[in-house]
């Protein structure tokens, strides 16, 4: 049943979202695509869409408790994501609904390396020095 | 720098439709030092606000938006983010990123290859 699928991906999507403290676009964006049958870019737009609401507002009461949120730092993302989301989003929508699928995927493999990465070093200390 | 990030991280929001924080966690901590656990609640803040909002518009206006499977999605993604969000506490999550990073990857490289395999086909 199509609804019981969708709710379901957003309960597994949502378990990565707090775990790796990421929006989930990054997956919801090939599942629609795959699972749902979605173009490229309806994905983009509904995954888009669907991240208005702070739905990582609970996952990130737990970390706050923790001592570990960094706010002005994350204030300042907020800023850059919003103004460069704008140029970015128009670039997507002139680009070939193909074209946007491949560099999806490159854009995917790029951050799948960058998180392999950052496991390697093992900082101890954990301070902020930025 | 932060500023730098956040705007070059944003574009790739814009371009391929998501938040932003699988690239802004990474890059927190290669680039800025962050500790793992602090650059994941600092990339959870920087999701708060309706950061997608400019871009949202734009595939709304290009009528790129699928709504009822939008609003399906939303509450799992709350409560299975705060059932994510204990478990990272939990862990030593170095593995499961690195699952992640797995999948992730391989998932990217079947895009790619479909891609171009329709090209040729």
């Amino acid at each position: 049943m199509w609804y019981a699928e969708v709710i379901l991906l957003g309960l597994v999507v949502g378990v990565l979202v707090g775990l790796m403290g990421i929006g989930g676009g990054v997956v919801l964006v090939p599942a629609m695509v795959y699972l749902l049958h979605m173009d490229q870019h309806v994905a983009q737009g509904t995954s888009l869409f669907l991240q208005l609401p702070p739905l990582g507002l609970a996952a990130l009461l737990v970390y706050w408790r923790k001592k570990q949120v960094d706010l002005p730092a994350g204030a300042i993302c907020a800023l850059g994501f919003l103004f460069g989301g704008f140029f970015g989003s128009k670039i997507a929508i002139r680009m070939d609904s193909r074209d946007l699928r491949g560099a999806f995927g490159i854009f995917i493999m790029v951050a799948a390396v960058l998180l392999w990465r950052k496991s390697r070093p093992r900082a101890a200390a954990g301070k902020i020095d930025a | 720098m932060i500023l730098v990030v956040a705007c070059v991280v944003g574009v790739c929001a814009g371009l391929f439709g998501v938040g932003g924080g699988v690239l802004l966690v990474p890059l927190l901590v290669l680039l800025l030092g962050f500790d793992q656990h602090t650059a994941q609640g600092t990339s959870l803040v920087a999701l708060v606000p309706p950061t997608g909002l400019l871009a949202f518009i734009n595939y709304a206006g290009a009528g790129e938006v699928r709504w009822v499977a939008g609003l399906l999605i939303m509450p799992g993604v709350v409560l299975g983010g705060l059932y994510g969000s204990r478990l990272a506490q939990k862990m030593a999550p170095a593995q499961m990123r690195r699952v992640f990073a797995g999948i992730l990857f391989a998932l990217g490289l079947w895009q790619v290859l479909q891609v171009w395999f329709t090209r040729h086909a």
